[in-house]
């Protein structure tokens, strides 16, 4: 990572070189700076919150920032870059070469500290009676006592713009980037069935994406076309972390082995965990706007495929979306658009082991299903809004919505869940001048039938409505007490409410304040016995004051309440 | 059913006064404030239990529902004050030399601190350089 970074830096100098060496007469510069110092940390007790974007050591670093600028009569560049330490780099360059050639090069590095999640409050134990624990209960271990985790990340980008031809307009657009993340993180792992313990690993980090998008677009009988191809991969080069997972078997006497073991996919082996997926990502997207009318169009039509190479699953998706913008009146115009989509994820069997196969006495049940995936959909959008000035001070705009999304096989395969919603928004705008200006906006949704998890949450009490399978076996057993389940569950609402406010005064050139108010509220209700809803306010408030030449003052703050209300629900040892 | 919030809190105040042609200081101050806690989870008994007519007995009558203190398992509390001063000093019309340094100090007022263990700690900066225009 190091020699990365010398090359990028080195480039980014070797690009500024270049600028210099292009530039012709009549070249000036932009004010120009380099700085050169260090820095002294120091951490005193827990460094990993307070610290979080530092390395976390008391030690001395040198540190650089070096702005350059060349402007000339048809060309411009800025380096701005910033040297904290080894982990936290900044380093931009922009500019432009006539009306032909615009770019970007961004090279960030920064290193995030995270704490470890100590386990402490995973620890229960069910109750035979008064005081005395019986023998079910679950516990915890940290097995990396003295682990450091951070994340250092690092992000290139770069993007380039390129006017090939200026009578057919015809630009080539190119981006990039890519990401790198290194360093230790936490993993938990649990051991079912036989002792419910949940243990603490460290794990390396050593994952990477890469993004391509490149596009063309060129003017054509007065509308303007275009293609972009895009490609993005994720893969994890980080070695696997393993778990032992325990020889099955009753935990209060060690009895049972073949029923218990009967039961499972896995037991008494070392087996990986928490394996990142490696994927990939192509799409092809067409667009054309232009006028047609009195109005002007956009719309655009793309396709994408995913894969995971580690389990051979991919998804597709179709998306279409098209706006038409038109003046009712000289001061009044209409928005209307319409996005469609649709999604597919590759159907998996599930083949498992038939349950208790291998025991001598009692069913055997095969469990083997098709994972129809909650992403596979059919999704439909609508909306139109009308802006229109209503004098030289306000601004209005009435936006009106309807969205329609149906999940072909979720929760039961053909009978899909189908969601709709109906948006209604408005909102004002006040300008006095440029001494006030006030934003007011209003947007209510009611949705009917949104997502809601396909198994009930809640499990009748007792058993007395299940019987064995065979009728003569003794046992009763917990997959049964399926069909004692009830209550859907979501936390989507039905009805959501938004609203937002910002105020601005500025009174003089000395002085200018902004105060503001976001709320939203939402709730459920079509839950039978259950009351879902969150509540959130943030208001605001900045100051600005700049009572002479020799003083500059900013205050303010804000404020966030979150509530949300929802089920507790807490694990029963007792089956 | 049990409510979740959580509250936030951001101050702020930056100065900077140029003192002469050569001398401009500079100054933050700054505090967050957040908290986040569970209501009591409280589980009504009598309907919890319930008599079996078939056995003679409550259900689960052996189980302790008491979760009083379930909700102090996850809370956040803290506070963060950060304080800055600094200064630039312009020595020519090409050099400046600059010196700041800043204070941060958390606070963690949740004692039990099950999840991260305690977070309270502090740290400070203290940063000198020069530099050049042209």
């Amino acid at each position: 990572m190091k020699y990365l970074q010398i090359l990028m830096l080195s480039g980014l100098l070797v690009l500024s070189i270049c600028g210099l060496t292009v530039a012709s007469q009549g070249t000036t510069s932009d004010v120009n700076s380099v700085w050169i110092g260090s820095h002294y940390t120091d951490f005193s007790d827990y460094v990993k919150k307070a610290g979080e974007y530092n390395l976390g050591n008391d030690e001395v670093l040198p540190e650089i920032k070096l702005n350059y600028g060349l402007r000339g009569e048809n060309y411009f560049m800025r380096l701005n870059s910033h040297y904290y330490d080894d982990k936290n780099i900044f380093g931009n360059l922009t500019g432009y070469y006539e009306d032909r050639l615009k770019f970007n090069v961004q090279y960030q590095s920064l290193i995030k500290q995270a704490g470890r999640d100590l386990l402490e409050n995973l620890e229960a134990r069910e109750s035979v009676g008064g005081n005395t624990g019986g023998g079910k209960m679950l516990t915890h271990e940290v097995l990396d006592a003295d682990a450091d985790y951070n994340t250092h990340r690092q992000m290139i980008t770069t993007e380039a713009d390129f006017v090939i031809d200026k009578k057919h307009k015809v630009n080539l657009m190119v981006a990039h980037r890519t990401i790198m993340e290194s360093g230790t993180e936490q993993m938990i792992s649990n051991s079912h069935c036989f002792s419910c313990h949940i243990t603490s690993r460290s794990a390396d980090i050593d994952k990477i994406t890469h993004q391509i998008i490149a596009g063309l677009q060129a003017e054509v009988v007065g509308q303007t076309i275009g293609y972009e191809f895009g490609f993005r991969s994720f893969k994890s080069n980080a070695d696997e972390v393993y778990n032992h997972y325990d020889v099955a078997v009753n935990p209060n006497d060690s009895s049972a082995a073949g029923e218990f073991s009967s039961r499972l996919l896995y037991e008494d082996s070392t087996l990986p965990y928490g394996t990142y997926p490696e994927t990939k990502k192509m799409s092809h997207k067409f667009r054309v706007k232009g006028d047609a009318g009195k109005g002007n169009y956009a719309a655009a039509i793309s396709y994408s495929k995913a894969e995971n190479n580690i389990t051979n699953l991919a998804s597709t998706a179709w998306v279409g979306s098209a706006s038409y913008a038109v003046g009712l009146s000289p001061r009044t115009r209409l928005i209307a658009r319409v996005k469609a989509s649709r999604l597919r994820t590759d159907d998996t069997l599930i083949d498992l082991p038939n349950y208790r196969e291998g025991t001598s006495a009692g069913p055997q049940t095969n469990f083997d299903f098709t994972r129809y995936s909650s992403l596979d959909r059919a999704d439909a959008r609508f909306s139109a809004e009308v802006i229109s000035r209503l004098n030289k001070k306000v601004t209005a705009s009435v936006l009106l919505g309807y969205d329609w999304i149906d999940r072909y096989d979720y929760p039961i395969a053909g009978e899909g869940l189908t969601t709709k919603r109906m948006k209604g928004q408005l909102k004002v705008r006040y300008r006095k001048g440029i001494k006030y200006s006030t934003f007011v906006k209003y947007r209510f949704e009611k949705t009917t039938d949104p997502f809601v998890s396909g198994r009930g949450l809640f499990e009748e009490r007792g058993r007395d409505e299940l019987n064995p399978i065979p009728e003569t076996f003794r046992f009763v057993f917990y997959f049964q007490r399926e069909d004692l389940r009830y209550q859907s569950i979501t936390t989507e609402p039905t009805d959501e409410h938004i609203f937002e406010w910002t105020s601005r005064w500025m009174p003089d050139r000395k002085v200018n304040l902004t105060i503001g108010l976001k709320g939203s509220y939402d709730k459920n209700g079509d839950l039978d016995s259950l009351d879902i809803n969150h509540l959130a306010l943030r208001p605001n408030l900045n100051l600005n004051i700049n009572p002479n030449m020799n003083w500059s003052i900013n205050l303010g703050g804000n404020y966030g309440y979150y509530k949300s209300s929802g089920p507790i629900t807490v694990a029963l040892f007792d089956g | 059913m049990a409510d979740y919030k959580t509250n936030t809190i951001n101050l702020f105040l930056h100065t900077s006064y140029q003192v002469s042609p050569q001398m401009t200081l500079f100054s933050t101050l700054s505090y967050n404030k957040s908290t986040g806690k569970l209501d009591e989870v409280v589980m009504d008994l009598d309907t919890t239990r319930l008599w079996n007519e078939v056995r003679g007995i409550y259900d689960l009558q052996h189980q302790n529902f008491d979760f009083s203190e379930m909700n102090e398992y996850a809370k956040m509390d803290y506070g963060l004050l950060g304080i800055s001063l600094g200064f630039d000093y312009r020595i020519s019309p090409r050099v400046t030399l600059s010196a700041d340094g800043q204070y941060y100090d958390l606070k963690d007022d949740n004692e039990d601190g099950y999840v991260y263990g305690n977070e309270t700690g502090s740290y400070f900066v203290v940063r000198a350089g020069v530099g050049y225009q042209f």
